[in-house]
């Protein structure tokens, strides 16, 4: 019986097996040929521990491709820039909107949404405003599981 | 090194990462049957209110206050932790997980001079990577972490890390620390220390080591007060030996049905519980494994292995069992001939009885099992192991009608706030 190490994820907690012992009988030939198999968990979640989701209300970013009833996956290790997709906490809400840094320099930034019928919110030093997070990646099903 | 890194109000600050606006304002977390307050902002300290304040109390004895009031939500909370504890393991050469919200860090691999700088680093990175506040202590032994931690969180020039690393630090930190704040003094210990004169860490330190043997006679008070003198003393197997329990045996042949499974679960279970009574500890996570026979390449191979956290810690053999069947009947396929399982207890903390009554769902059926237990354990050490056994099919069925089924419903939690990073209908709504 080889190692059991817990290894624990985002998403399970699962058991790895890791047996040292001769393996014995025909070796595959396409022993040399293996790589792991593509996991979305591994390749796409770079921070897992920063890593939250949210649901998407309403139609205020539609026109970046963001809809009502929209998954976004959210990264708090990642630093917010210029044109970054944030998820902001801003009149006692969360909100998602392009994070517009142009006039940072004159005392305000702005939270623009990417649909014409919704205001600009301007932020000014001392609001009650925080970047919760930025949105790395969004999830939209097509076909129910 | 010794580093400790321990969460701010961890209950209340968990809840804050997905209420910003409470940022500051007073919030209590409440036991399980939303009895009484467990964990309290500072603000909420700062307005009077006392752990274990009964919750109905609290708006006739702080009348106009706007407090923000949780139910307990272990679920989020156990999830945050582990998030701090995974960025622990990055960050440092080994680690020990201590308690829910305390980490000890072994930091031998850290060169001393950058070690400050370090510290506030972890700091930043566990605050904006999942939201959580933390103090930090580092110092050459466990003890005086602790203590270091406490000074972090205490006063903000530390910028939430405080290092203990020379005879002048240390006499301030001891000169500062009440003896009952010292880890290891328990309450009966710091009120004798106190009645013999003993108000400061300080004061018991400069004591003659014969004084302390005479008085006390006791390893683990010997320990504490090397520790404060600047050794290293208390050994790590003390808190390892804490650390998980794991029952888990091969069996002889191989096992595909899910009763005879079931019923070794349920042994392996038991065992658990009978070790965390024997040293007087409760378990908050229970884990079950089971797989197949590696070497049988001709067999169909699988493993598992899934865990359930529970609402109060115990060291119970129904609750434990009942957890451990449950996770069982999620992870068992059929059809696989399995060839091991095991059950692992984790998140041990010790069997202290105040905690006990505070996170009580039903003070009268944990006394009834805990006087279940005593008996259980007394018979079987008299008798031999395993004289008496509990009837585990009684209590881990499906839609079983024991004790523990109806435990387990009849929690009351008005003001729990959503499993926001363990269930899809509860993440944050962005508009």
């Amino acid at each position: 019986m080889g190692n059991i190490k817990i290894v624990k994820g985002t998403f399970e907690t699962q058991l790895a097996l890791e047996h040292a012992g001769i393996k014995a009988g025909f070796p595959s030939p396409a022993g040399d040929y293996q790589h792991e198999t593509l996991d979305f968990n591994r390749d796409f979640i770079r921070h897992p521990e920063a890593t939250f989701y949210g649901d998407v209300e309403g139609d205020s970013m539609k026109d970046a491709g963001i809809f009502d009833g929209d998954r976004v996956i959210i990264d708090k290790a990642v630093e917010a820039h210029h044109g970054s997709i944030v998820v902001a906490f801003w009149n006692g809400e969360f909100t998602m909107k392009y994070l517009d840094l142009t006039h940072k320099k004159d005392g305000y930034i702005e939270l623009k949404p990417a649909n014409a019928a919704y205001p600009t919110f301007k932020v000014e030093a001392g609001d009650n405003f925080e970047v919760w997070g930025v949105v790395i990646h969004m999830i939209r099903t097509f076909e129910k599981l | 090194m010794y580093g400790i890194c321990d969460c701010d109000n961890c209950y209340v600050s968990c809840e804050r990462v997905f209420r910003p606006d409470l940022v500051g304002k007073p919030v209590v977390v409440l036991s399980n049957n939303d009895g009484c307050v467990v964990a309290r902002s500072n603000e909420a300290k700062a307005l009077g209110i006392k752990e274990g304040t009964p919750y109905f109390k609290l708006a006739e004895e702080f009348p106009g206050q706007k407090i923000a009031v949780f139910s307990s939500n272990y679920e989020l909370y156990g999830e945050l932790t582990s998030r701090v504890v995974s960025i622990i393991r990055h960050e440092t050469p080994s680690y020990f997980r201590y308690s829910i919200d305390e980490c000890f860090m072994y930091l031998d691999g850290i060169d001393e001079n950058k070690l400050q700088p370090w510290g506030e680093h972890l700091y930043k990175r566990i605050k904006r990577e999942v939201g959580m506040p933390v103090s930090i202590g580092i110092a050459p032994n466990k003890t005086l972490a602790k203590i270091a931690s406490k000074l972090a969180k205490k006063y903000e020039a530390y910028r939430h890390c405080c290092m203990i690393d020379d005879d002048y630090k240390r006499m301030k930190a001891l000169e500062w620390c009440p003896i009952e704040d010292v880890w290891g003094i328990g309450r009966r210990y710091a009120a004798k220390l106190q009645a013999l004169g003993c108000r400061t860490a300080l004061d018991f330190a400069k004591h003659h080591p014969d004084w302390v043997h005479l008085t006390f006679n006791n390893i683990n008070i010997m320990r504490t007060w090397q520790e404060l003198n600047g050794e290293d003393a208390v050994p790590n197997e003390e808190l390892a030996k804490k650390k998980s329990i794991c029952t888990s045996r091969s069996f002889n042949g191989m096992i595909s049905d899910y009763e005879t499974l079931r019923t070794h679960i349920a042994n392996y279970a038991t065992r658990c519980a009978e070790k965390l009574r024997q040293q007087k500890t409760v378990a908050q996570i229970v884990g079950v494994f089971v797989n197949t026979n590696a070497f049988r390449e001709d067999l169909a191979q699988y493993w598992n292995f899934q865990e359930v956290r529970l609402i109060t810690p115990t060291n119970s053999t129904i609750p434990i069992v009942q957890a451990a069947s449950e996770v069982l009947q999620k992870i068992y396929i059929q059809g696989y001939q399995y060839k091991k399982a095991g059950v692992i207890v984790m998140g041990i903390s010790e069997d202290s009885p105040i905690q006990q009554d505070l996170f009580d769902t039903d003070a009268e059926t944990i006394q009834k099992m805990r006087r279940l237990d005593e008996v259980v354990d007394r018979i079987n050490r008299m008798h031999g192991s395993e004289t008496v056994v509990i009837g585990a099919q009684q209590y881990t069925q499906k839609n079983g009608k024991g004790k523990a089924n109806v435990f387990a419903n009849a929690i009351k939690h008005d003001h729990k706030s959503p499993c926001y990073t363990t269930r899809w209908k509860d993440v944050i709504k962005l508009k």
